[in-house]
């Protein structure tokens, strides 16, 4: 910016007052369901307010509830927890995605199975598909023990053992976004030139060759965005867990908006509820910041 | 190097043939051109050839071997496409060795081979660019160098120069036209521009509707064209067509609007048999000038005037037909003056009215 400012013409003025109308009622919504909430939440943080204790009020207590925080051992596991669906599903997901979007950009003569093999479970509510896990992994009528069982061995705890309940989760939690993945990922596919596969057929590369010298690296940046959504939605891991678990055996599936949820709903401690949902906040805002400066660093270059 | 051999060649998409049956032969290091209007099966053809799309009848060869069933990497073929398909995310160096890498060339052959081409195409200081900081005709280059690179028996360019602006084409035509001249191998090029087509190739095949028009070296096709269509596809301006009708005696042509021309000598043979029928007459603008005193001058009206500094073009109207002529540019031509016109009809062409076929 130069340091003489422009002076607007009054075209220009009126210009601005227009676009500033515009786009009022879309700022007054945002402020009223993400901004006010944020600072309210940022506020009570800093407080005292348990529900169950109502005599107690609502005292500002500091740093108290961010304290506890750091001794709390189940934060530190339900911490721990996301952190392991992170690692696991984010890859999986795109992994699996991208094989979904490599299936669905084939030219088949009838696509909608393949549309809707894509879509069905991207439009399914989380919930659902937790609850249609669950079932999948029941113990007496679930599909997966008939088929342990059909094999001739002992039906296993998918549900109830920690190690294969944290599998049987990231399982579900997979199927349900590798598809948001793979749509993502086919739109990038879809903007690949055919005569780049065309060039490189006559010059004699392969299928392989083919993926790894020109998919890949022309769908870097369709990759990086479905990454990033992945993650910012894998830090907020809350529905299938939930449906599925509900964060047992034990408290060993549990997740931080789980953990978060808990504390507010169930245990009514709102204060200390709000300090975790700032600590999780804190951890998105920074992963996200680091995602897009990453990206922003990298323009135009492939 | 090899010839191209197309023999009774179809291709239908389902029930819809857009190739009927052509056949052509390439000779082993000829430059041959394919022109027509888009939609005449000219770039499907030359995908057939690369194996880029499949082959509903007949047979293709290139050298000894038929490759209907051969994919494009073993049909020992290299392909410049219309946008290059150049890799954004690879360097220029890349891109040229791309073939060679996927074909397992050691790495220092393929830097030889690239820096070879690179300096056939004048791109050496480009190596390390990326194609989106190049220019078009730099692409171009690029285009070409990765298909030089391989030395194929056949090279085959799709409408490549058709994205560039009109000075660089010129240009470009020319670096094709050296890369021919020093490597001698067979080409088969596809393209709209009937200029690209006449200044490039050995032999042009013009296609219509999935059929073969003309197949023949530029000048036979200018001088003798088998059809209106190939006749008013070739030459710019476009030829004269005047509807005519042969004289009883077969020695005039009567033209609409009572104008009565007398034929030379030299083209009375060919009116033979043709008494009193209808004909098309074509006449290329540059056998239509100013009479210098000559035998039977016709009076015609000058109705506009196109100079181009070499020459001027003027249309003007016979009788009630209107035919643009070719002049020269200090004839002093002006809009609605009348002037004495001479018709070289010993090279006019004559084509059957109904079926456009040269009579």
């Amino acid at each position: 910016m130069s340091t003489i400012r422009h002076r607007l013409t009054p075209l220009e003025k009126a210009d601005r007052r227009l676009g500033f109308a515009m786009l009022a009622p879309a700022f007054l919504l945002l402020s009223a369901v993400v901004l006010y909430p944020i600072i309210d939440l940022i506020r009570t943080s800093f407080t005292f307010l348990h529900l169950a204790q109502p005599w107690m009020g609502n005292p500002f207590v500091g740093f108290e509830n961010y304290a506890r925080a750091l001794g709390d051992g189940r934060f530190h596991e339900a911490v721990w927890h996301t952190v392991l669906y992170i690692v696991v599903t984010v890859p999986g997901a795109v992994v699996l995605g991208l094989g979904l979007a490599l299936l669905a950009n084939k030219p088949f003569t009838i696509k909608w199975p393949v549309r809707l093999g894509l879509l069905l479970p991207w439009a399914l509510p989380l919930v659902f598909s937790g609850m249609i896990f669950r079932w999948f992994f029941e113990y007496n009528q679930g599909i997966a023990n008939a088929i342990v069982r059909g094999l001739g061995f002992q039906p296993l705890n998918w549900l109830s053992d920690p190690n294969l309940a944290f599998f049987t989760i990231c399982l579900a939690i997979i199927w349900k976004s590798s598809s948001f993945v793979a749509l993502v990922l086919l739109a990038g596919l879809q903007t690949i030139p055919r005569s780049y596969y065309e060039a490189a057929e006559v010059d004699g590369a392969s299928d392989w060759q083919q993926f790894r010298e020109i998919t890949l690296p022309m769908l870097r940046p369709a990759i990086f965005v479905a990454l990033i959504f992945r993650t910012i939605t894998a830090i907020q891991t809350f529905d299938i867990p939930y449906a599925m678990t509900n964060g047992g055996p034990g408290n060993s599936t549990e997740t931080l908006a789980m953990y978060i949820h808990k504390t507010t709903v169930d245990f009514l401690d709102i204060g200390y509820g709000s300090a975790l949902a700032v600590l999780m906040f804190i951890v998105s805002a920074v992963i996200t910041t680091g995602y897009l400066k990453y990206t922003r660093r990298d323009p135009g270059r492939h | 190097m090899a010839a191209i051999g197309i023999d009774t060649v179809v291709k239908a998409y389902g029930a819809t043939p857009v190739i009927h049956g052509i056949s052509l032969s390439v000779r082993d290091g000829e430059f041959a051109v394919l022109v027509g209007p888009s939609g005449c099966g000219k770039s499907t053809l030359l995908r057939m050839i690369a194996g880029l799309e499949s082959i509903t009848g007949g047979a293709i060869h290139i050298g000894e071997r038929v490759v209907n069933d051969l994919p494009p990497r073993d049909r020992d073929i290299a392909m410049v496409f219309q946008d290059y398909a150049l890799y954004p995310h690879k360097s220029v160096a890349e891109n040229i060795g791309f073939g060679l890498k996927m074909r397992g060339a050691d790495a220092v052959t393929i830097e030889k081979k690239v820096k070879e081409a690179a300096q056939i195409l004048q791109i050496g200081h480009l190596l390390d660019r990326k194609p989106g900081q190049l220019s078009g005709g730099q692409r171009q280059r690029v285009a070409m160098g990765r298909a030089i690179v391989r030395e194929p028996k056949v090279f085959l360019f799709d409408e490549p120069l058709s994205n560039l602006d009109a000075h660089l084409r010129g240009e470009m035509r020319a670096e094709i036209k050296k890369l021919h001249q020093r490597f001698g191998t067979t080409i088969l090029y596809v393209t709209h521009d009937q200029v690209e087509a006449m200044t490039l190739a050995d032999r042009i095949a013009i296609l219509r509707g999935g059929h073969l028009e003309q197949f023949d070296t530029p000048d036979t096709i200018y001088r003798q064209p088998v059809s209106t269509f190939v006749a008013g596809f070739v030459g710019s301006p476009a030829m004269n067509f005047i509807p005519a009708t042969i004289a009883a005696d077969g020695t005039a042509l009567d033209l609409p609007g009572g104008v009565r021309l007398a034929a030379p000598e030299a083209l009375r043979p060919r009116l033979t048999g043709l008494a009193r029928k209808p004909v098309t007459l074509g006449l290329r603008p540059e056998h239509i000038g100013l009479d210098a005193g000559g035998s039977a001058p016709l009076t015609a009206r000058v109705t506009l005037v196109e100079p181009l500094g070499a020459e001027t073009l003027a249309l003007v109207r016979i009788g009630t037909v209107e035919v643009t002529g070719r002049f020269p540019p200090d004839s002093g031509l002006k809009p609605g003056a009348d002037i004495a016109l001479s018709v070289q009809l010993q090279r006019a062409h004559i084509f059957d009215p109904e079926t456009g076929r040269a009579l």
